[in-house]
């Protein structure tokens, strides 16, 4: 990481992008303590999360504050059945055992898994594992979750539900997300910040639709949806008032060409 | 060996026997054990695997414990060779339908032993069986590892097979040549397990740190064991038994064949 | 060259990947295999080299049943880079590691220093040549994968999901390698459940579902029918999508460019200005 200066707000749903390897895993564990107390090597300048000085508080307090996701579902899970891991971090943190209840019911009716409560976590598809995975750190009553590429190992459709359930923990629970993603056709559209990373700097940092429409990002190995190029060949050919804003979704794309056929 | 592996595994059941307390069914394993080992007579060990028997047809586990036993016919047959070869190594045996017989008794009490676990092992979760190591205050450090070697063992079954398919589309081929060419032909398969593993580590490192492990000293459990009526009767029943048959073997003149 | 004659596969466990799969590759195709995890891919896959063999029917790489060779003697001819392929790496250089297959496959010394180095080159990897595989970056260790399957010239190299998390830099310069690859004359089947990618690559492609083939066709017909792809839980490419829900334009379900695309819409749009 170079010189990287960040302010990230309550709420916000905020994607990092940019080649493998260009720094936004190594941006992201400096969210929940994992950088500098877990990693070896040297940080310099400060974090806060939640007005908690991360080098001065370890993992266990700060992901509290902000839970991680990894990519590889397998490697996130460790109990047998989906309640036990749910319930896994409640029981480290010593939580009473009536709390611990409550909240491993929250958290799967809020990523829709209550069906999956007393299945072997050896027999779930990878789109199911994710969601265990996301709800085993839910229920630690997280403000902010940070996700790590989780849709990696996932096909399209598993995907796209995932992503879904992500959207909806932002918009309806009102929880900061800062994802890590290459599949960003999906995420664009409910995203309200995109940062692009290059080489451990920040070179890009903003609206998605501004920076898509300004920017040409794909030497940063950020993936342009198609529908943009579209737009991008459209507003060569017609006047810019056809398309006021750059759409996001095929969805939007729809509505716009819509609304002015109607005019 | 899988037939034994299968014999081993744990499928849900909701009979009576599942229900019961995992601490309540190692001590009827430990006791069925301790019977056949007490006892040499055939009449005995037979009421033993019979018990067992009737044990697994109430969990309706029937068929995959006879496999167990089934699958278990190799090492009891090579148990009955070893021991009746080594009475006739001793001085002053001969082969005679005595010394047949006795090897025969010792392999078929090691069919009780065997039956007995399994019993335990097919109507248990490892769950409950990691419960009931917690409830008997073992460090929780221990059950964790536990569950854990049974959580990723499939896993990592799996990964070996990814990486011996592999090795094998690049023209490995490990059935050929002598002892010792085979063994070096195992290396691609055993280097990238070992990278495997240690990577995978790693990552369960980093994801048991952001879920606070050992984050308190006292942890605490979702769930927790409770001996019910049906388990004290039951472990009441199973001890007033086996001092039954300890009585029967140390302190009365009947002969039993 | 490939053909598959009523090719059924049951699992040890009784799950039937495989449901009567009658195929037929020609050589010098590029067929991309599509459909949800557990559709039969990668099952399929692995009936091309002989790992697995039919439990019914019969599969035929270049006539030979593969019921009666070696996985090793198939190896030679079909090319399998695995998803995980950067697991199977376990030499103390990326040369000997390249080397192996080669020195299983019996080419003599002086044939596998040259092979090396064209793979290393052709992945650009020259300049990795002594060092360890294990040092690799991501990117690099999936390149390397491809060297050393590419190092023995295999006819047929099939792709088992390549561009599962990589980035649009890296998608690109595997398209570019699976075109100069069957330029060379190699068969390519490519499983994969990226739309986009292989709506760029445009080849022939298989629909599977449950393990049968559902679709078997051009990517312009097959990747813009909607219907037949949500069936198999696949989302078409977003041109697609777009052209589709565009009907009240007039447009149609289409595989096109970006700027053919644009030009369209300006077209009906110009022509519906005209007549208002």
């Amino acid at each position: 990481m170079r010189e990287v200066n960040l302010e990230i707000n309550e709420g916000e749903f905020v994607i990092l992008a940019g080649r493998s390897g260009c720094g936004k895993s190594t941006l992201l564990r400096c969210f929940n303590g994992l950088i500098p107390h877990f990693y070896d090597g040297e940080m310099i300048g400060k974090v806060e999360v939640c007005g908690l000085d991360t080098r001065q508080h370890p993992p266990y307090i700060l992901s509290q504050y902000a839970g991680m996701v990894f990519q590889n579902p397998d490697n996130q899970l460790f109990a047998l059945t989906v309640e036990a891991d749910i319930a896994f971090a409640l029981e480290n943190l010593s939580f009473p055992r009536d709390e611990i209840k409550k909240r491993v019911n929250q958290a799967l009716e809020i990523m829709g898994i209550e069906e999956l409560r007393d299945k072997s976590t050896l027999e779930l598809s990878g789109g199911q594992k994710q969601k265990v995975a996301i709800a085993s750190i839910l229920a630690m009553h997280p403000k902010i979750l940070l996700l790590d590429e989780p849709t990696s190992s996932l096909d399209p459709f598993s995907a796209k539900q995932l992503i879904d359930t992500i959207i909806d923990l932002n918009q309806k629970h009102r929880i900061t997300i800062l994802i890590a993603e290459h599949r960003l056709e999906m995420l664009l559209p409910y995203a309200s910040r995109i940062i692009i990373i290059d080489n451990g700097r920040i070179v890009l940092d903003g609206n998605p639709r501004e920076i898509l429409e300004k920017h040409d990002v794909i030497p940063y190995g950020v993936s342009v949806p198609r529908i943009v190029k579209v737009v991008t060949y459209l507003k060569k050919t017609l006047n810019n008032s056809l398309i006021p804003w750059t759409p996001l979704s095929v969805e939007e794309f729809v509505d716009i060409i819509r609304r002015w056929e109607k005019k | 060996m899988s037939t034994i592996l299968r014999g081993l595994q744990f499928y849900p059941g909701k009979t009576v026997i599942h229900k019961l307390d995992p601490r309540v069914k190692l001590v009827i394993s430990l006791l069925l054990m301790a019977t056949a080992a007490l006892y040499l007579e055939v009449t005995i060990i037979t009421i033993v695997v019979v018990i067992e028997a009737l044990l697994s047809i109430v969990a309706k586990v029937f068929s995959r414990w006879a496999r167990t036993v089934y699958g278990a016919a190799p090492l009891i047959i090579l148990v009955f060779i070893a021991n009746f070869l080594f009475k006739l190594s001793m001085p002053g045996q001969s082969l005679s339908f005595q010394s047949i017989y006795e090897s025969l008794r010792l392999a078929y009490r090691l069919v009780a032993f065997l039956a007995s676990f399994s019993i335990f092992f097919l109507t248990t979760t490892p769950e409950e069986l990691g419960m009931a190591l917690t409830k008997m205050k073992v460090p929780y450090m221990y059950t964790f590892a536990f569950i854990s070697a049974i959580r990723f063992t499939p896993i990592l079954a799996e990964e070996l097979q990814s990486i011996v398919d592999a090795q094998k589309s690049r023209g490995l081929e490990l059935e050929k040549g002598n002892m010792i060419t085979r063994l070096r032909r195992y290396i691609p398969i055993l280097v990238p397990l070992m990278v495997n593993v240690l990577r995978r580590s790693y990552e369960l490192a980093e994801a048991i740190e952001v879920k606070c492990f050992g984050a308190k000293k006292n942890r605490t459990y979702l769930k927790e064991l409770k001996m019910t009526t049906k388990d004290w009767i039951t472990l009441s029943a199973s001890i007033v038994l086996f001092t039954v048959a300890i009585c029967i073997r140390y302190f009365s003149r009947i002969s039993i064949p | 060259m490939i053909v598959f004659e009523n090719v059924e596969y049951v699992y040890p466990n009784g799950f039937k990947a495989l449901n009567g799969i009658n195929l037929e590759v020609n050589s010098g195709e590029v067929v991309a295999l599509m459909g949800e995890n557990g559709a039969g891919k990668t099952t399929l896959l692995k009936h091309l080299n002989g790992l697995l063999k039919p439990t019914s029917g019969r599969v035929l790489i270049d006539g030979v049943d593969t019921r009666h060779s070696t996985v090793a003697s198939l190896s030679r001819k079909v090319g399998i880079v695995f998803q995980n392929a950067e697991d199977m790496f376990f030499s103390p250089t990326i040369q000997e590691e390249i080397a192996f297959a080669l020195n299983n496959f019996h080419f003599p010394g002086d044939v596998i220093k040259k092979r090396v180095d064209w793979a290393l080159k052709f992945m650009e990897l020259e300049e990795y040549g002594e060092k360890s595989p294990f040092l690799l970056s991501g990117g690099e260790k999936k390149r390397l994968a491809l060297a050393i399957i590419l190092a023995w010239s295999p006819d047929i190299v099939a792709l088992d999901e390549p561009t599962v998390g990589q980035d649009i830099l890296q998608k690109e310069k595997m398209i570019q390698i699976i075109r100069q690859a069957n330029q060379q004359g190699k068969t390519i089947i490519i499983s994969s459940h990226d739309v986009e990618f292989i709506a760029e690559l445009k080849p022939r492609i298989i629909l599977m579902s449950k393990g049968r083939i559902v679709r078997d066709g051009p990517s312009e017909e097959v990747l813009t029918d909607i219907p037949v792809l949500q069936e198999c839980r696949l989302l078409p490419p977003q041109i697609v999508s777009l052209t589709s829900k565009l009907d009240f334009l007039g447009l149609k379900p289409k595989l096109a460019r970006p700027e053919e695309v644009a030009n369209e819409i300006a077209r009906r749009v110009r022509h519906l200005v005209n007549y208002s």
